[in-house]
């Protein structure tokens, strides 16, 4: 399968590197981040996307991640000054309404639990934090995770699940669960060689996507857990894919569209690639082909990709060049 | 001199075997004085890095011990009932068991290490509920973690 990226927008705004872009859950507001230290909110006004506000007085230092509540009335931002904000949606604007402090250093994801009461922070200081949000909008911490040898790059929540995954400098993806009243690592995944930037699940959260230093892109696969199986840390996630040879670069991230199953990735090379699975694919081994380059999609580093979960085929990008790009993917028949 | 001719007579090869071989036989005495030496003086200094590497152990886990303890008795004072004090309870009598379940006399258990970082991850997160950061107490200022 083949298909074709067209560039529809270029937002411009930011002064420095763009880190990332996240769409809010609705699909109408697309939320950018990056080292000018300001968060940029961009909304569509009839053809035209515009910028609908600038928040730059919550951090320090840079803004490095930024995640929607899944209610889409809050979004939390990660900084490289040690501090999680999260914003609150008012009638015209987003307002900070509290500030979770606890990491020692830089913060470097943050990621929204599907129910909403939850939060995750991973930071350069290796750990990773789990807040609980009360009635009173309070967060309170209600786990420190140190699982990890190395810097946590990113972290995501399965989509259904109360699962967290974690993706670190140490090589190696690690996945949580609540296990008696705290949290603990149930499960590492080895495989790659090199740092691991980012991950996605796909919609049925049956899979999930991470790319690394590397060069690779990896499946993971949750395979029931076999009773039978000789010692009771059977790995329940396997590695049922790798892509290999496509990028020449670091992959800085990976987005799995849960309306049309394409899988994007952010390159150091400038370039967005896009994947299909193959028609063929078997259960439990995927196999995926390259369905579009686009080689010079930013003039730099590419950082950042999400795809819209309303809009099938609708992308946006961020890269050093300061630019997020909305783009429209398409399958040729 | 007596001794080397009779040996001389003995087997004409060991006076010269005495010669021939002196390197080899000096370099195995040094090295059999060297290691009993290096033996003592490195035992000796583990000994003295365990102390230290254990006192500092110690002292760690004994101060989160006293942090825990402090805090709990300040927070029994106050209103049990409140879900928020209940849930610090909680969390104290957690850190509490953990550093009761440490193996501190056991220097030489493998899982010493791992046990060590989640009690540091639960300090981490007692601190954080009680909004105070152990670097703010003066008395922990001198130990450095």
């Amino acid at each position: 399968m083949s298909g074709s990226l067209e560039r529809l927008h270029t937002l411009s705004g930011h002064t420095d590197r763009v880190w990332c872009v996240c769409w809010s859950p609705n699909g109408t507001l697309l939320a950018s981040c990056g080292g000018d230290k300001a968060i940029r909110i961009w909304g569509q006004e009839g053809p035209n996307w515009v910028c609908k506000s600038v928040l730059a007085d919550g951090h320090q230092r840079t803004v490095r991640k930024v995640s929607w509540s899944p209610c889409g009335n809050y979004f939390a931002s990660a900084s490289f000054d040690a501090t999680t904000c999260i914003w609150k949606k008012t009638h015209q604007d987003f307002e900070c309404t509290a500030t979770l402090e606890g990491h020692e250093n830089e913060i470097k994801a943050v990621a929204w639990a599907p129910s909403g009461n939850l939060l995750a922070t991973c930071s350069r200081d290796k750990s990773v934090w789990i807040w609980e949000v009360d009635e009173e909008e309070e967060y309170e911490c209600a786990s420190v995770l140190s699982s990890h040898t190395q810097d946590v790059k990113h972290i995501i929540w399965h989509p259904h699940k109360e699962v967290l995954v974690s993706a670190s400098y140490d090589n190696s993806i690690k996945l949580y669960h609540e296990d008696d009243d705290d949290w603990a690592c149930f499960d590492t995944l080895n495989g790659h060689d090199s740092t691991v930037w980012s991950l996605s699940f796909d919609g049925a959260g049956q899979r999930f996507a991470s790319c690394s230093d590397d060069r690779t892109v990896r499946i993971w696969q949750e395979f029931p857990q076999d009773d039978d199986a000789p010692t009771k840390s059977a790995p329940r996630w396997k590695c049922v894919c790798t892509l290999s040879g496509y990028h020449t670069r670091v992959i800085y991230d990976v987005s799995w569209c849960p309306l049309t199953g394409a899988l994007a990735t952010a390159c150091g090379d400038d370039a967005i690639r896009v994947f299909e699975e193959d028609l063929d694919s078997k259960p439990d081994s995927s196999s995926f082909s390259l369905s579009v380059v686009e080689s010079r999609a930013h003039t730099q580093d590419v950082n950042s990709v999400a795809w819209n979960s309303k809009r099938p085929g609708l992308l946006a990008s961020a890269g050093d060049d300061g630019d997020v790009v909305l783009w429209q993917y398409t399958r040729n028949l | 001199m007596a001794d080397a001719t009779e040996s001389s007579q003995g087997a004409s090869g060991d006076l010269f075997d005495a010669i021939v071989m002196a390197d080899e036989r000096f370099r195995s005495d040094g090295f059999h004085e060297g290691w009993s030496f290096g033996e003592m003086q490195g035992l000796r200094e583990g000994k003295h890095l365990g102390a230290i590497e254990g006192a500092k152990l110690a002292s760690e886990v004994s101060y989160c011990h006293g942090f825990a303890a402090t805090w709990k008795a300040l927070l029994q004072m106050e209103n049990t009932e409140n879900p928020r004090t209940s849930r610090r309870l909680k969390v104290l009598d957690s850190l509490l068991l953990m550093i009761c379940n440490f193996p501190l006399h056991d220097a030489a258990n493998p899982l010493l290490q791992d046990h060590l970082e989640k009690i540091r991850g639960k300090f981490k997160q007692v601190c954080s509920l009680l909004g105070t950061q152990p670097s703010d107490d003066p008395a922990a200022s001198s130990i450095a973690f």
